[in-house]
């Protein structure tokens, strides 16, 4: 398992008081597979990845990535890295394009070409002459785009998705989730993705953890969720509020 | 006669980089009935719902042929006739409610204000009215919503009252700008139920803005489907499945389904055609 | 011409250069629509031109005294704005002077927005025991009376034009901390900040190529919004005899000289007040004006 998640719980200071936003959650992600976690906001799901990526307080349990605990240096951003929801906060509004996407090489001291940056930009489906636009230039898929080739820069292993087709107009969202299951087919990515709809959890992943209120509620496989195979109520209840995104009979 | 009729609208921005035209030339009639209005963002849709209200902020400009509301004459009606018909008799509830409630005022404050001062009711008659508002959407512990501030609410709550705000001076028109799309899928369909019913009950037309095709199907009786500031499609919800035109069978087809195929999924073609 | 214009507005630009030069162009477009900050633009542009060409523009030397013409009113052949109490015209004594008022001006506004900007940033960056330190020593310095600070800091260091302009800064620099404050704490919890962190970014970089680019607009725009109070305080160290020292012609001087004649010879005192007041506004006017085309929030759009 290259990912392993055990007893997880985060746990904030609001106004002095203690908010568990994440209780006791296990689960283990394999290599090169694709995993979701699907519930409503205030569920927890993205707090787990700000966890991971250190941006969220981890008050108990463990994240062990290939084996190892994890520790939020420099070698990990090479290891991990995440595409957030909102394109148009995701980006540095002040700095083009070229910036954005050279900004982790000349972190890690990596050499700055022209062509490597051309080159990521054409993995993502954008033209190269995008090279110097800003960002308000750019529609929110094109924006995403730039997130991902932007993620995608120091060639991680694994990617954590936070919504991230979930402020797109739904053609758009259709590039995205098909631009990601190419890059993921074509680097042997690792993916860990939030969202709360479920036909896109559905079409991205392997397998399922349902949450609710911080704590894992149901680990479903895809064949258990396709056939409405729940044994919880709460599964069961998000299942049914999703009909209208069911395969039509 | 119908309630809203529009000939020929037309939203443009004048800009640094050239004009711009939001909404290019939509025509439409309502009645007491509900109309969706769907498309992708830049579609115009949301400068249509606020065209209607006059609520266009400069550069922008509004044009059309036509626009009576009940025989008034919106194009020419100054702007105290626009205001005396902005709540009482077209509502709008916009999509998100933390930024369309006042953050430092209780929630029974605002839903009382409008009728203290407008209807000049008293303070036991207003509290009253809103309560019963509030129990109209279905809220549970109306006292206390009406002491909260909006940040103690959550999104569905919060929508919830914004719905209240709304339909308390009994409007005959209220536009909906994706009111159900800052919520959860559980909670947006109860919400979704909630304004269906009043709706219905109150007899008012209902324009319903929306960037999703699967509920406008389930929730409208007719729907608008935009393009680039054009409609390009006309038909009545349960048709939509059958729809005609290939821009809203793209935006069906291109949707994930569960239980579906990984394969990669339909993209959107676009025609140059359809925005002509 | 037009070729330039259309290589500014390429959407699709082929360098840096390009990129920036046409969003400034844009942010050019957007300043112009504005009338009032185009005066204070125009006003601005009229005292660089005075101060730059001032011996060109001056029609005596504002030093040399001529007692025989001393106190004449305004509209005088050959001295136009009139003469002091020491025949001095008046009109190259104002010329002259927009040297004096720029180059406080500049000096302070290259030295006390740099010290605000850094230390707001890192206070609101780091939080925690560094923000409560520097917030604290801000307040110490917002506490004194402006006036009061400058004059007790000149008092130490002598009188002269440098000193004013230290006393300036040092009580300059807090406002712009408690900006920039405010502004990196609502940028520090984007995802953007997030996504450099994630990259494996350090605070350094982070501040200095993220943060700062977020707080330069409102620090700038308070800038210009300060440059007039800036004038205001060099002219009063002056006026108390603090500041720039006589003969050298500066305005706050030049009132303070005017102060005897007052109600006789009105126009000693109130051609320069007038020059500080125009001085004034033009900075206001542009710094509204730059406002409404640098402000991030309403560019994001």
């Amino acid at each position: 398992m290259l990912i392993e998640i055990e007893n997880l719980s985060v746990t904030f200071t609001a106004q002095g008081k203690p908010l568990r936003a994440v209780q006791e959650v296990s689960f283990a992600v394999a290599a090169k597979s694709a995993f979701g976690l699907v519930g409503e906001s205030g569920s927890g799901k993205s707090t787990i990845l700000r966890a991971i990526c250190g941006l969220a307080p981890i008050s108990g349990g463990s994240i062990r990535i290939a084996g190892e605990t994890i520790r939020h240096d420099r070698a990990f951003s090479r290891q991990v890295q995440m595409v957030f929801q909102d394109p148009y906060a995701s980006l540095h509004p002040r700095h083009s394009i070229d910036r954005t996407l050279s900004e982790p090489l000349a972190i890690h001291g990596l050499p700055l070409s022209e062509s490597r940056i051309q080159q990521a930009l054409t993995d993502v489906g954008l033209p190269a002459n995008f090279r110097f636009r800003y960002p308000h230039q750019l529609s929110g898929g094109q924006r995403q785009r730039v997130a991902i080739a932007r993620a995608l820069m120091l060639e991680p292993k694994i990617l954590l998705l936070d919504e991230p087709t979930s402020a797109l107009d739904a053609s758009v969202q259709a590039e995205t989730l098909n631009l990601l299951s190419r890059l993921r087919a074509e680097r042997g990515l690792t993916f860990l993705m939030v969202s709360h709809d479920l036909a896109v959890i559905d079409h991205m992943c392997d397998r399922i953890l349902v949450m609710q209120h911080g704590r894992s509620v149901e680990s479903l496989s895809r064949q258990a969720l396709a056939s409405g195979q729940m044994t919880t109520a709460y599964a069961r209840s998000l299942f049914a509020a999703s009909a209208d995104r069911m395969l039509p009979p | 006669m119908s309630l809203l009729s529009v000939k020929n609208l037309r939203v443009s921005f004048d800009t640094e980089t050239g004009r711009v035209d939001a909404v290019r030339g939509v025509s439409f009639s309502l009645g007491r009935e509900r109309l969706g209005i769907v498309g992708e963002s830049g579609s115009g849709k949301t400068m249509t719902g606020r065209a209607l209200l006059r609520l266009i902020r400069p550069p922008g400009q509004i044009a059309a042929d036509e626009m009576r509301f009940d025989g008034i004459d919106l194009l020419q009606a100054s702007e105290k006739t626009m205001r005396s018909l902005r709540g009482p008799r077209i509502s709008m509830v916009m999509q998100d409610p933390k930024y369309s409630l006042n953050p430092v005022m209780r929630v029974g404050a605002q839903l009382t204000e409008g009728l203290r001062l407008r209807d000049r009711l008293s303070k036991p008659a207003a509290y009253a009215k809103a309560l019963e508002a509030l129990i109209a959407v279905q809220i549970r512990d109306p006292e206390r919503v009406m002491q909260a501030y909006p940040h103690e609410l959550s999104g569905g709550m919060g929508q919830r009252v914004m719905i209240a705000m709304m339909l308390i001076p009994n409007p005959d028109l209220l536009i909906a700008d994706e009111p159900t799309s800052a919520l959860d899928v559980t909670v947006q369909a109860e919400v979704l139920k909630i304004l269906d019913d009043l709706v219905r009950a109150r007899g008012m037309g209902l324009i319903f803005i929306s960037h999703d095709l699967r509920l406008v199907a389930r929730f409208c009786d007719r729907v608008l489907v935009m393009y680039k500031g054009k409609i390009v499609e006309e038909l009545a919800a349960k048709d939509l499945l059958q729809a005609k035109h290939p821009y809203t069978q793209g935006l069906l087809n291109c949707l994930p389904r569960i239980g579906g195929p990984r394969s990669m999924l339909p993209s959107l073609e676009r025609d140059a055609s359809w925005a002509g | 011409m037009s070729g330039l214009i259309t290589w500014l507005r390429d959407p699709n630009p082929a360098s840096r250069m390009q990129s920036r030069l046409g969003q400034s162009y844009l942010n050019w477009l957007r300043l112009r629509r504005n009338p009032l900050a185009m005066i204070g633009l125009c006003i601005t542009l009229v005292l660089l031109f005075a101060a730059l060409f001032a011996p060109l523009l001056a029609p005596h030397d504002p030093i040399t005294q001529d007692l025989g013409r001393r106190l004449l009113p305004p509209l005088t052949a050959g001295n136009l704005l009139g003469t002091d109490d020491f025949g001095r015209d008046i009109l190259s004594r104002i010329l002259y002077g927009s040297r004096t008022t720029l180059y406080i001006v500049l000096l302070v506004i290259l030295t006390a927005p740099v010290a605000g900007l850094i230390i707001g940033t890192v206070a609101g960056y780091f939080g925690g025991w560094t923000d409560i330190a520097l917030m604290r020593l801000t307040d110490i310095f917002l506490a004194f009376p402006k006036l009061i600070l400058a004059l007790a800091l000149v008092a130490v260091l002598g009188p002269g034009i440098e000193n004013a302009v230290l006393a300036i800064a040092l009580t300059a620099w807090p406002p712009y901390a408690r900006v920039a404050r405010a502004e990196t704490l609502t940028v520090r919890s984007s995802d953007y900040i997030a996504a450099v962190k994630l990259q494996g970014a350090g605070p350094i970089r982070v501040i200095w190529g993220h943060i700062i680019p977020m707080c330069l607009p409102s620090v700038i725009i308070r800038v210009t919004l300060d440059m007039a109070g800036v004038i205001l305080t060099a002219a009063g160290l002056g006026f108390l005899g603090l500041g720039v020292q006589p003969p050298l012609p500066e305005w706050g001087l030049m009132i303070s000289a005017g102060r005897k004649y007052l109600f006789e010879q009105w126009w000693v005192a109130t051609m320069p007040g007038l020059a500080i007041f125009i001085v004034s506004l033009g900075f206001n006017l542009l710094g509204d004006g730059l406002r409404d085309v640098l402000d991030p929030k309403s560019t994001s759009k």
